[in-house]
């Protein structure tokens, strides 16, 4: 298991820092429809990358935000459990989350609470939004409110991977708070946390010697 | 389409899958067998169903029929020649809204996945559709009234 930390680590995540390069996860429970609206949304602009064994497909897009232009990076993660061993390294250097459920599984929108409390363990600061998918299946859905998130402060989508209402504003919005929230500068400290916070946390779980690596040559850059 | 799909389903002897659709010319509902050949219990289903619905032969009675259906019809052969009873696969197929799906295993969340496939593909507006809206916004934010009532016995502070 930490063997593949390692691994996955090697796909070098250092590209993270350069200013115009952001990495975005979409997390949830397993079939909610985190990889049908990545699909939606880029239609097939690009083949992605499949990580079968790490549970992860990577898709790159290229957007336009303000004047630049910026290479996202979407990591689209499985919800099954025996995955849980990938999740330090899908929230490594993330500039933004998307948190999908179903609104036609209770038990998807309950599970928020976990994933949102160990998004904020690993990334105490990056922008998040709450997913409401599948609304084509019951279009009453739309008339209730969902408080999850509500308190923190987190934008809210009602959506349809299906006939495509509102995935691409949601993602198109996600973009730019990922972009906002890496060249915003009061979070330089946050970033220098989150670093230390990793090392401790990968010689505690005795990951593997590349994900240290990777961190060591960084840390010039970052302090 | 020449022939309009109505109902389908499997029988186990010999293995086929069974088709009940309309002759669009005649305007007769008709019965096709289709025998499933070169299939096992170590078959893999969505192939044998890929296969299936691109089969020259099938292909024109098949349109109707979507290829997770086929999967499905498939897993329910494979399961009877495993030794599993008509009653384990279907309820196999039943997505309960309660159930956490993240401990299953790859084959039985492709299970639940295949049923969710079905009224995914019946909403879903393709790229190729005439009046296709690539982004499509909706403001809901007016009907939001009502309070939801699964937050109801929620106390975790969220
Ligand atoms: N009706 C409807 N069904 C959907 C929608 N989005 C996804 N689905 C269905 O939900 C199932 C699961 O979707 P996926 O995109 O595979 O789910 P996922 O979140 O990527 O799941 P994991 O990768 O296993 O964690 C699919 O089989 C779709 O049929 C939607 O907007 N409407
Ligand atoms: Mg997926």
């Amino acid at each position: 298991m930490a063997a593949d930390v390692g691994d996955i680590s090697e796909m070098n995540q250092k590209k993270y820092d350069a200013e115009e390069h952001v990495k975005i996860i979409c997390l949830g429970d397993s079939a909610v429809g985190k990889s049908k609206l990545m699909e939606r949304f880029l239609l097939d602009e690009y083949r992605p990358q499949q990580l079968s064994t790490y549970a992860l497909t990577l898709y790159k897009h290229t957007a336009s935000v303000g004047n630049k232009t910026v290479t996202v990076d979407f990591w689209d993660t499985a919800g099954q459990e025996r995955f849980q061993s990938m999740h330090p390294s899908y929230y490594h250097k993330a500039h933004a989350c998307i948190m999908v459920f179903d609104v036609q599984r209770k038990i998807t929108y309950k599970n928020l609470a976990t994933w949102y409390k160990e998004l904020r363990e690993y990334r105490p600061e990056i922008p998040c939004c709450v997913v409401a998918n599948k609304i084509d299946a019951d279009m009453k859905v739309t008339q209730r409110s969902f408080n999850f998130g509500k308190k923190q402060g987190l934008p809210f989508y009602f959506v349809s991977a299906a006939d495509g209402t509102n995935v691409v504003k949601m993602f198109r919005e996600m973009i730019k708070r990922a972009v906002d929230y890496k060249q915003n500068p009061s979070d330089f400290m946050d970033e220098v946390m989150q670093e230390l916070e990793n090392i401790d946390l990968e010689n505690k779980e005795d990951n593997s010697d590349a994900e240290e690596d990777g961190l060591k040559a960084e840390s010039p850059e970052v302090l | 389409m020449r022939y309009e799909a109505k109902r389908c389903g499997v029988q186990f002897s010999p293995p086929s899958i069974v088709l009940i659709y309309q002759d669009e010319e005649t305007q007769t509902l008709r019965k096709r067998i289709i025998p499933v050949r070169n299939f096992s219990k170590y078959s893999d289903c969505s192939l044998a169903a890929e296969k299936l619905k691109n089969n020259s032969r099938h292909r024109d009675y098949l349109e109707g029929v979507t290829q997770s259906q086929l999967e499905k019809l498939h897993i329910v052969l494979r399961d009877h020649m495993q030794g599993f009873s008509l009653e384990h696969s279907l309820s196999s197929f039943h997505v309960d809204p309660e159930e956490d799906l993240n401990k299953l295993d790859d084959e039985d969340l492709a299970r639940k996945k295949g049923q969710m496939e079905k009224l995914f593909e019946k909403n879903r507006k393709r790229k190729d559709d005439p009046n296709f809206v690539y982004d499509l916004e909706v403001d809901f934010s007016k009907n939001t009234q009502e309070k939801c009532s699964w937050d109801e016995e929620s106390d975790d502070g969220f």
